[in-house]
């Protein structure tokens, strides 16, 4: 009977020591910190993928607070966030959602690979050393280098051999443009409505790109002739869509011959047909 | 003393021998640097882990009979230490924080840290030897850390198995890291 008062108490003792002596140290060694960077770290989503160019989201909230970074980088969290953000801090904010959008088509049937590659299984390595896998020196090398920063999940290998993105996890956070060996990601305001080349082959020759992929685009200026707007421009031998001025009309996309010339908010970000994952 | 030390650290590696602490052995391996300020972290609680708990078993415990009590009381001890630490630590060594103080809460209840306490007990070790243990074993952790932390790299960009890509690749090394070691058993007699 004893022994069990005997642990009561000096358990019960222990507890109350040690919990008043964290009490006590804990206002002892305050840290003083601006209320301010807690009130943005509290708006932040705390991913910490870094995204907004600082260490973390404390880093970011610390510079938020000190006015040193305005309040709309965290692609994370996208308008909302800044919004929130900035109304903590005072400012006024414009954010755009922005998502990623792989500029290639070259699916494993369409793109053809240059040889069988025995090396490093990622992108960068294979790019490194061959230059790309594809015949297509601007493609997708297919090895996921993408999918492994992503820190959302909004990535995942298809078993067409091409990364996909999923719209809804995707916040445009940019680690996927900025890994990509063949920088294939472009970013993308999620409300853009118009369309867009999936393909950054910049070979002139029609030849040169029917050889490497059938799904790349051959230069045939279909789309800048139809474009009734007269909004599509060849830049660096990719035609360019002016989202000013077009109106999805899906002119250019009929026309195209090789099919690479896509709606975004129909068969990129609408697309309806999953690619099945692989594992 | 030494014998002690060379034990703790080679022979009977925490990690590789025992087998103890392996959460934190795969979770903080995946870089270098991190692996590094991970084992040093632990070092650094481990001995005030063992300073704090030797003397209120012995002087404590023991003489109010209550020896069984030991795992509750450690447990609790020990936490709440790594707690005020990491206060003291935010306070006045920012710098120490910034580079340790994200491990300190992974190593509150670290299973390495708390065998180390346990076995100064139950090895009946005086207060020297039990610091001395408590740091060989947890350069004998940092070691481990550190060699696996390498051969990640390594194994980042091999062409692994499908059905051992992962943790149970990591295991595969640890084993092999651990067989390795087992050269060591006839160093210290």
């Amino acid at each position: 009977m004893t022994t069990i008062l005997i642990t009561l108490g000096f358990s019960a003792l222990l507890a109350f020591v040690l919990g008043a002596l964290l009490g006590f140290f804990r206002e002892k060694f305050k840290v003083e910190r601006d209320p301010l960077v807690d009130e943005v770290r509290g708006a932040l989503p705390g991913a910490n993928c870094g995204g907004c160019g600082y260490p973390g989201c404390d880093g970011y909230a610390e510079a938020v607070a000190a006015r040193r970074a305005a309040p709309n980088l965290c692609s994370a969290g996208g308008s909302k966030t800044a919004e929130a953000v900035a109304k903590i801090v005072g400012v006024e904010a414009a954010a755009e959602d922005l998502v990623s959008v792989l500029l290639c088509g070259g699916v494993k049937e369409k793109a053809l690979d240059k040889g069988s590659y025995v090396g490093l299984p990622t992108c960068r390595g294979a790019k490194l050393s061959t230059g790309s896998v594809k015949a297509c020196a601007w493609g997708c090398q297919g090895f996921g280098d993408c999918v492994e920063v992503c820190k959302f999940d909004a990535l995942s290998m298809g078993e067409d051999g091409l990364p996909h993105v999923d719209y809804d996890m995707c916040t445009g956070c940019g680690k996927c443009a900025e890994e990509c060996p063949q920088r294939l990601f472009a970013m993308v305001p999620k409300a853009r409505k118009g369309s867009v080349v999936l393909c950054s082959n910049r070979n002139v020759l029609k030849a040169n790109v029917m050889k490497a992929c059938k799904a790349g685009c051959i230069k045939c200026e279909a789309c800048v002739k139809i474009c009734p707007e007269a909004c599509i421009a060849m830049v660096n031998g990719i035609p360019v869509t002016d989202y000013a001025k077009c109106t999805s009309c899906g002119k250019c996309v009929e026309k195209c011959p090789t099919k690479c010339y896509r709606l975004l908010e129909v068969d990129v970000m609408g697309a309806k047909k999953k690619v099945p994952v692989l594992a | 003393m030494t014998k002690i030390f060379i034990i703790a650290l080679l022979i009977n590696n925490v990690v590789l021998m025992r087998f103890l602490a392996l959460c934190s052995y795969v979770g903080m391996t995946s870089d270098v640097g991190q692996s590094v300020g991970m084992g040093f972290a632990v070092t650094f609680v481990t001995v005030l882990a063992t300073a704090a708990t030797w003397p209120l078993y012995n002087f404590v415990l023991l003489p109010l009979g209550l020896g069984f009590l030991q795992i509750l009381v450690f447990i609790l001890v020990i936490a709440s230490l790594v707690q005020l630490v990491e206060f003291y630590l935010k306070k006045n060594v920012p710098g120490l924080y910034a580079a340790m103080g994200i491990y300190l809460p992974l190593i509150t209840t670290n299973c390495a840290i708390l065998a180390v306490t346990f076995e100064n007990i139950s090895n009946g070790y005086s207060f020297i030897e039990s610091i001395v243990y408590a740091v060989g074993v947890s350069l004998g952790y940092l070691l481990a850390m550190v060699l696996l932390a390498g051969v990640r790299i390594r194994i980042k960009n091999s062409p692994v198995p499908k059905f051992l890509k992962g943790t149970p690749i990591l295991f595969a090394a640890t084993s092999l890291i651990a067989i390795a070691f087992m050269g060591f058993s006839g160093l210290v007699k």
